[in-house]
């Protein structure tokens, strides 16, 4: 183990590398899930047909191959771009962390939005219909009702995406992102034990999804701490 | 940016030809990971501790780190240790596609047994209860009643692994294995055209998806006929 | 009169099953209190009472669908205990009827009737399709053989829960709230099947809430409440003249509707 020794820094940054990627794809895919799932329950045809094909194409299609699409697509995009103004540049780089983060979102965003969808159909009629009654506004019973009862049924499918989200983190280093797999590259070229570090870098990600399994295992109880009372 | 119908035209056979790769590597790890997984749900739910705990440990590790890093481990990490080069394994573990097999059932494995299980614990309580109290033994209840029930019940969350199996076959290209992915990669360096090639590319795995989905719609509905009421 | 036919104590008896000072705890919660119980060869035993009283574990245990933990019970010569080849020759020899019916719902009717004979006493499949269509007749039901269970009704499948248990020849047979989830217009059929057997002299336990059956079927009607045997005894002296006021309570409920 003494060959990690002088690395831990670097994996230390590498890792929050993957934090970091892990929250902002995290907040992307509620979005896109949030959105998927309302278009999916609009009345309009063409929002339903968007999403649903938005869902097909993204859960069918390899993780990886999204990803390279999106970063050479976009870098190709941006160099066109960049090209109307300036015919003497080359090569635009899009930054991989955007690209990687985006991509992952759009991919976990098409799972989410049929969890969504499943959350905001399972909530008990009953409950919208006794706060409009009660003079609530449709507004605020979205907000106050509808969305808390939402996410009850949706954490437990969520938190897999979750889980699935971290992972698919690490295919981002493919496109050159500078998180914990490239430092095992760089570590390996210089001590020549892929074996360690890559068991570290599996270690480091068994030690992220232990942190998101507990923690969603305590937000279910909080959601549900009604329930519990009632014993 | 010209969409290049040519480039497509050209493309397409190209990658076809990774096609029987990409089979392989599927064909071969589902029914690899399945046997695995039989395996390990029967170590789980033995009821002994010294074989459930072990099994727990392994399918939390396995679903706990991204399938990319367990796939480095194997094929670059093992050389590193003796005692694999001087196994009788290391004829398959020292080429990227015997790597690729054992890193995708062994991932499977893990994911399969807890589908397995979540059939095996949907089975009512009640029919095991019935079959006790007509004398049949532990292992015929699980041989004649709760294994074609839990079989049925798993069929849709199996599908939908074997889909997910078959988007990580993409990642073989990571290790030089020129599947699908492996070949696309190359022609999009070559050409600089990711649009054509790989949305091309996600078109043939978007059907691929379609027939692995509707062949396990067929087996389940052939499966269904006495769960359905008939007129 | 009841009282001379249904003496216990004058009769010699054959007994069946024997439970002595029998507790079962769930956790901290005591479902059994300290039960005793016996049952001689071809008598007909009703237990009754609240929910939660302990009427299903009890029957439970004695086919050790659940594990007494203190007492001791003895089943057809067979004491049970933590030995599982004792369990099964036990299980062999004593039926059960369920709540939920329970028909395995991959196998047609027959093939649901013949699976333990085939897979426990081995018996060849021409003879266990005749004494199963045999005892599918014996329930009124011999043109529903090939159907799935989901096909038929309520009343319907649990008569083939019955002939079942009857497929293995059980010496006792145990009934587990056998009406309570049937449409009153079916709980009849099911009854009627159930009195056939009773006077063919099949010795039986039957947890249920249809009294009108206890007074025309029963030995011995058991009541239970909080885990504990309250009072048992003929029907006519059960029904008529209960002694513990508790009983009293419980009969003056239910039979007021």
């Amino acid at each position: 183990m003494t060959a990690v020794s002088g690395w831990w820094d670097e994996f230390f940054w590498g890792s929050l590398v993957v934090v970091e990627l892990f929250f902002v794809a995290l907040m992307m895919t509620i979005l896109f899930g949030l959105i998927g799932a309302g278009a999916k329950l609009s009345n309009n045809r063409i929002a339903k047909s968007i999403a649903s094909g938005y869902t097909i194409v993204f859960r069918g299609t390899p993780e990886i191959l999204v990803l390279l699409l999106f970063y050479f697509g976009s870098a190709i995009a941006l160099t066109t771009i960049a090209q109307i103004f300036d015919p003497e540049v080359k090569f635009v780089d899009f930054p991989p962390f955007w690209a990687g983060s985006f991509a992952i979102a759009l991919i976990i965003g098409s799972y989410a939005t049929e969890t969504f969808r499943g959350a905001f159909l399972g909530v008990d009629p009953g409950q919208i219909e006794a706060a409009r009654a009660l003079g609530v506004s449709s507004f605020k019973t979205f907000i106050y009702v509808r969305i808390p009862a939402m996410w009850r049924i949706a954490l437990p499918p969520f938190g897999n995406h979750m889980l699935s989200l971290v992972k698919d983190t690490a295919l981002v280093a493919i496109i050159g992102l500078e998180e914990t797999l490239f430092v095992a590259e760089q570590a390996i070229a210089y001590t020549a034990k892929p074996f360690t570090m890559y068991i570290v870098v599996g270690a480091i990600y068994l030690g992220f999804s232990t942190i998101i399994t507990l923690t969603v295992m305590g937000l279910e109880r909080y959601a549900n701490r009604h329930l519990e009372v009632a014993r | 940016m010209s969409f290049d119908i040519e480039l497509i035209l050209d493309s397409i056979p190209k990658m076809l030809m990774g096609i029987g790769l990409t089979f392989e590597l599927l064909f071969l790890s589902l029914a690899l990971g399945t046997v695995l997984g039989i395996f390990l749900l029967i170590l789980r739910i033995s009821g002994r501790w010294y074989l459930a705990a072990p099994t727990m440990v392994y399918i939390y590790i396995f679903r706990g780190t991204p399938i990319l890093v367990q796939i480095f481990i194997i094929y670059y990490g093992l050389p590193q240790l003796e005692f694999v080069r001087d196994s009788i394994f290391w004829p398959i573990l020292r080429e990227p596609f015997g790597c690729a097999i054992v890193a995708l059932s062994l991932n499977s494995g893990a994911y399969l047994s807890e589908i397995f299980r979540g059939g095996v614990l949907g089975v009512d309580r009640g029919l095991k209860e019935a079959a006790a109290a007509l004398g049949i033994s532990v292992r015929q209840r699980f041989i004649y009643i709760t294994s074609p029930i839990a079989i049925r019940l798993c069929l849709p969350a199996y599908s939908n692994d074997t889909v997910s199996l078959m988007k990580s076959t993409a990642l073989a290209s990571t290790i030089t294995l020129l599947d699908m992915m492996g070949i696309a990669r190359t022609i999009v360096a070559e050409t600089y055209a990711p649009y054509e090639v790989f949305i091309s590319l996600m078109v043939i795995y978007l059907i691929i998806t379609w027939v692995i989905q509707r062949t396990f719609a067929w087996i389940e509905k052939r499966m269904s006929r006495h769960v359905r009421r008939e007129a | 009169m009841y009282e001379e036919r249904h003496d216990m104590s004058k009769v010699d008896r054959e007994l069946m099953i024997e439970l002595e000072n029998v507790d079962k705890f769930f956790g901290s919660f005591q479902a059994l209190k300290g039960v005793n119980l016996t049952v001689g060869k071809g008598e007909k035993v009703v237990v009754c009472g609240p929910s939660g009283s302990g009427k299903s574990t009890l029957i439970r245990c004695i086919n050790r669908l659940e594990q007494h933990n203190n007492g001791k019970i003895v089943v057809n010569g067979h004491e049970l205990t933590d030995a599982v080849k004792d369990i099964d020759v036990v299980r062999r020899e004593v039926g059960m009827v369920f709540q939920s019916f329970n028909l395995f719902p991959h196998l047609s009717v027959i093939d649901n009737l013949m699976l333990a004979p085939k897979l426990v006493r081995k018996t060849p499949k021409a003879e266990n399709r005749e004494i199963a269509m045999r005892l599918l007749e014996r329930v009124k039901i011999p043109d529903q053989a090939d159907k799935w269970p989901i096909q038929l009704s309520g009343g319907q499948q649990q008569r083939v829960a019955i002939a079942r248990a009857l497929c293995m020849n059980p010496k006792i047979i145990l009934f587990d709230e056998p009406t309570s989830a049937l449409d009153p217009e079916m709980i009849s059929e099911v009854l009627d099947v159930m009195i056939d057997l009773a006077r063919e002299g099949m010795t039986m336990i039957c947890v249920s809430h249809e009294m009108g059956f206890a007074r025309s079927v029963a030995d011995n009607v058991v009541f239970m409440d909080e885990g504990e045997i309250v009072e048992s005894g003929p029907p006519g002296t059960f029904f008529d003249n209960p002694k513990n006021d508790r009983t009293k309570l419980f009969l003056e409920q239910i039979l007021t509707h």
